[in-house]
């Protein structure tokens, strides 16, 4: 048999196909991890496993969810092991086939410069990856694995168990009456609002920032520093006043607004298409700062001679707009646009300060503007429906990250480097 | 490298099985729970916010007749059966915690609150309904602390108190004389179903039935029956004809409202003893009363609420928590904390102690009280919020008539009930 087959077969115990390739160190090394693994997390992934399988058998004994969660942590830490598991085994073959080859074994101090030279970055990065896995993997994978139990009130701790329900949590989305026709009711607003108070702010900021920026215009400091306010103030304070100043029937803008132009007043509170206009007219005012700041840095930073050749050659404002001034915004700004739409998908605070999501709409369990984010907040605060809200979630990022994965694509932006 | 990934494949699914095989309910390894021996006990108790002073004689005297260490932490009375779901089980939740009755019967449902083995003798002290709010199913879990109810809040300095009507129809008619926009008379937020009940349940109209033994029955809602359309005309009327502004519906009207009546805007508005607080440091001068009767000659039915103290499922002295909650709650404790907190107690006898009927505010409550009724504690009634106040709201802004309304309500309630409480 092949030095290349035995040791990776000794491996199976960490450590003993590095003895057999005579690397006594990293042998024992392995060895020790191995045996510690087994020694510190055996009893976490006997439970956890046991419990993600299983998600408990006895109350008040079990607690399904802390079983589940464990569970999952048992999952991040076996992935891990498997990994070093994996590396042991690659590094038992790798010195196998070197001596069936009849070279020699790589050296610890070959290792060594190894592993700093390619291996610094990952090395530097890894207390960070080791973080990220546990702040965000963690809770991703928890609430992914939440969709498909069948976690609710009557199915919750410490009096009764949650069970695993596969998929039949997104079915009833799709075949419950009133949950699919609120479904698709807010699903179709959040698109709506999306799309329309992301391009509203993008293209009031844009805009400003071009007129602002213009050789002719002069206190531009003073004018920066007007259109930056908005962003300075607090957005959920903004929000709040602004829910005042919108009442229908004390707020300044019925009042003193509409009223100083003979205008009837308007149900901006009470009536769902007012609302929405509210709603997409305030995102503009709260949003338009930022792209504005940005949009003024990428107009600084374009080369003045390209104008200046434009002019000799003799285009006009709208050509030297056109040409010149809009790609290289977009080029800069691509990233920065997609972020604001996917900010806007999610956008909790606006939509749940200023009405809580109302109007009321008849026989929908949703109000008349509430996006997929200020529903789900409603289903588990108020009915205990996790695992629906779970699942919603679920559907919710497929959205936004395939319209984002989409569009990063699109854009020139990322291309570099990828 | 191909040949190794062949290699790793059989040997990790060898690792894999192995490793699966080990895994098992593990019953010995928690089973032997041992025993903490005579440690000095201890209790924990959650009050409600800046309420803690009104328990303070009582804890100390109880440490010292059971010689227990007790220890008090306020948090929000609501939030804290959700501040319970983590802390119970992670061994640092209190023994006694208190809550508002309607959340009983979810906190039963999950498991979090441990039933008590009350006496008739001690039950009998309180008034029947309070005790009533704190049964699921016949079942007793928790003592009632403090009763609140709606009432009436009107201004002493627009209205004088022998001018004040004593009928929703006397006030509909002051209202129309002094509405203008600006001013209102009275306003209520008859576009919640928590404020609107009163009136559709003075005419006859209910939320869920009760059977013989005070058990709700989560299938017959009546809501749209012949009086809840009734009453929903009725309150129509006052948005109709402008005496209720649409600036006070939806979700920012609890703040327009109160602050109408701060600024001397509204003469009268139906609130809870909650704001007589805020009213006072305002600067409002302000009576307080029983609600209006209505058109049918009837008291509104405004909803009581009861808090209560109930023991944790979790807690490691359940006897002695249970102590606690019976001694917390008797009549001498009751009165003290009363004298502290102004919360009306729900001990039957002090409702005609004078300590009690001295104070206009308290006197509003425990009249009111009379003729209200409770608040459903069944977790079905978290269905029923949202679609009775769009109901409401849409019968407010004139966007649908009562019955089509409430018809819709209900059938959306029912929808959900069905979808969220169908498969136990």
């Amino acid at each position: 048999m092949q030095h290349r087959t035995i040791a990776p077969l000794l491996s199976i115990i960490p450590g003993l196909g590095q003895f057999y390739n005579k690397q006594w160190v990293k042998g024992l090394v392995f060895l020790i991890l191995g045996a510690s693994f087994v020694v510190a997390f055996g009893d976490l992934l006997n439970m956890g496993f046991w419990g993600l399988f299983t998600l408990g058998t006895e109350v008040p004994r079990d607690n399904s969810i802390f079983l589940l969660a464990e569970g999952i942590i048992a999952l991040i830490v076996s992935a891990f092991g498997l990994g070093i598991y994996y590396w042991n085994l690659k590094d038992a073959y790798k010195n196998g086939k070197l001596r069936d080859e009849n070279f020699p074994v790589t050296s610890l101090k070959s290792e060594y410069q190894n592993l700093i030279g390619q291996g610094y970055p990952y090395l530097i990065s890894g207390p960070s990856l080791f973080l990220l896995i546990f702040a965000v993997i963690f809770p991703i994978l928890f609430s992914f694995a939440l969709a498909f139990t069948n976690y609710d009130l009557y199915h919750s701790p410490p009096a009764n168990l949650a069970d695993w329900v596969g998929l039949e949590t997104f079915a009833e989305i799709f075949t419950v009456d009133i949950w699919r026709s609120t479904f698709f009711d807010v699903l179709a607003w959040t698109v709506i609002w999306t799309l329309v108070a992301s391009s509203l702010q993008v293209s009031l900021g844009v805009f400003l920032a071009i007129v602002v920026n213009q050789k002719e215009v002069r206190f531009k400091k003073f004018f920066r520093t007007i259109l930056v306010l908005p962003w300075a103030v607090p957005g959920f304070v903004t929000i709040l006043i602004f829910a005042g100043l919108f009442n229908d029937s004390f707020g300044a803008i019925n009042n003193d607004i509409l009223a100083f132009f003979g205008m009837n007043p308007i149900p901006w509170m009470t009536d769902e298409k007012w609302a929405r206009v509210a709603l997409i007219l305030m995102q503009g005012w709260l949003g338009f700062p930022y792209i504005f700041i940005v949009t003024t840095g990428v107009l600084q930073s374009i080369p003045e001679d390209l104008y200046e050749a434009a002019t000799i050659d003799g285009a006009s404002i709208f050509a030297k707009f056109k040409n010149i001034t809009m790609p290289m915004i977009l080029i800069a700004m691509a990233p920065i646009v997609i972020t604001q739409f996917t900010f806007n998908f999610n956008n909790f605070n606006i939509i749940y300060l200023f009405n809580g999501g109302g109007p009321a709409v008849a026989g929908s369990t949703a109000g008349g503007t509430d996006i997929l984010v200020s529903w789900i907040y409603k289903l588990t605060m108020q009915s205990s429906q996790y695992s629906l809200a779970a699942a919603l979630t679920i559907l919710l990022s497929i959205f936004v990250i395939g319209i984002a994965l989409w569009q990063f694509r699109r854009t020139n932006s990322f291309k570099e480097g990828a | 490298m191909k040949k190794f990934k062949k290699y790793f494949c059989l040997m990790s699914g060898v690792a894999l099985t192995l490793s699966l095989a080990a895994c098992g309910p593990q019953d010995d390894a928690k089973g032997g729970d041992t025993k903490e021996a005579d440690k000095p006990k201890e209790l924990l108790v959650w009050e409600d916010i800046m309420k803690g002073e009104g328990i303070k004689d009582a804890i100390a005297k109880f440490e010292k007749e059971n010689d227990v260490k007790v220890k008090m932490v306020e948090k929000q009375y609501t939030k804290q059966i959700e501040d319970l779901r983590l802390d119970g089980p992670a061994g640092t939740g209190p023994d006694v915690l208190t809550m508002p009755s309607d959340q009983i019967g979810t906190a039963v449902t999950e498991g979090l609150i441990k039933e008590l083995d009350v006496d008739d003798a001690t039950q009998g002290i309180y008034t029947e309904a309070a005790m009533d709010a704190q049964k699921v199913e016949g079942k007793v879990y928790g003592l009632p602390k403090a009763v609140e109810t709606t009432m009436l809040f009107y201004n002493k300095d627009l209205i004088s108190e022998d001018q004040l009507p004593t009928t929703l129809e006397g006030w509909y008619d002051y209202s129309k004389g002094v509405a203008n926009g600006e001013k209102f008379g009275f306003l209520a937020l008859f576009d919640q179903i928590y404020y609107a009940n009163s009136v559709l349940s003075g005419y006859g109209g209910y939320i869920f039935g009760q059977d013989d033994n005070g058990s709700y029955d989560p299938t017959d809602i009546g809501l749209n029956n012949a009086g809840a359309i009734e009453g929903a005309q009725y309150i129509q009327k006052f948005y109709k004809e402008g005496l209720f502004p649409a600036g006070i519906v939806g979700e920012q009207g609890i703040n327009v409202i109160e602050s109408l009546f701060t600024e001397g805007k509204a003469t009268a508005i139906i609130s809870g003893p909650w704001n007589i607080e805020p009213f006072t440091k305002a600067g409002v001068n302000f009576g307080v009363q029983k609600l209006p009767e209505l058109g049918n000659g009837k008291n509104m039915q405004a909803f009581i609420g009861v808090k209560s103290y109930n023991v944790s499922s979790y807690s490691k002295n359940p006897e002695l928590a249970e102590k606690f909650v019976e001694f917390i709650s008797n009549e001498e404790n009751s009165k003290t904390r009363y004298e502290i907190t102004k919360e009306v107690p729900a001990v039957a006898s002090l409702a005609n102690d004078p300590v009690v009927t001295e104070s206009p505010a308290a006197k509003a409550v425990a009249e009111q009280s009379k003729f209200s009724v409770l608040m459903p504690n069944i977790p079905q009634m978290n269905e029923v919020w949202a679609p009775a106040d769009s109901a409401l709201q849409t019968i407010a802004t004139g966007k649908a008539q009562p019955k089509e309304a409430l018809d819709q309500a209900v059938e959306t309630i029912k929808g959900q009930i069905e979808a969220k409480h169908g498969k136990k």
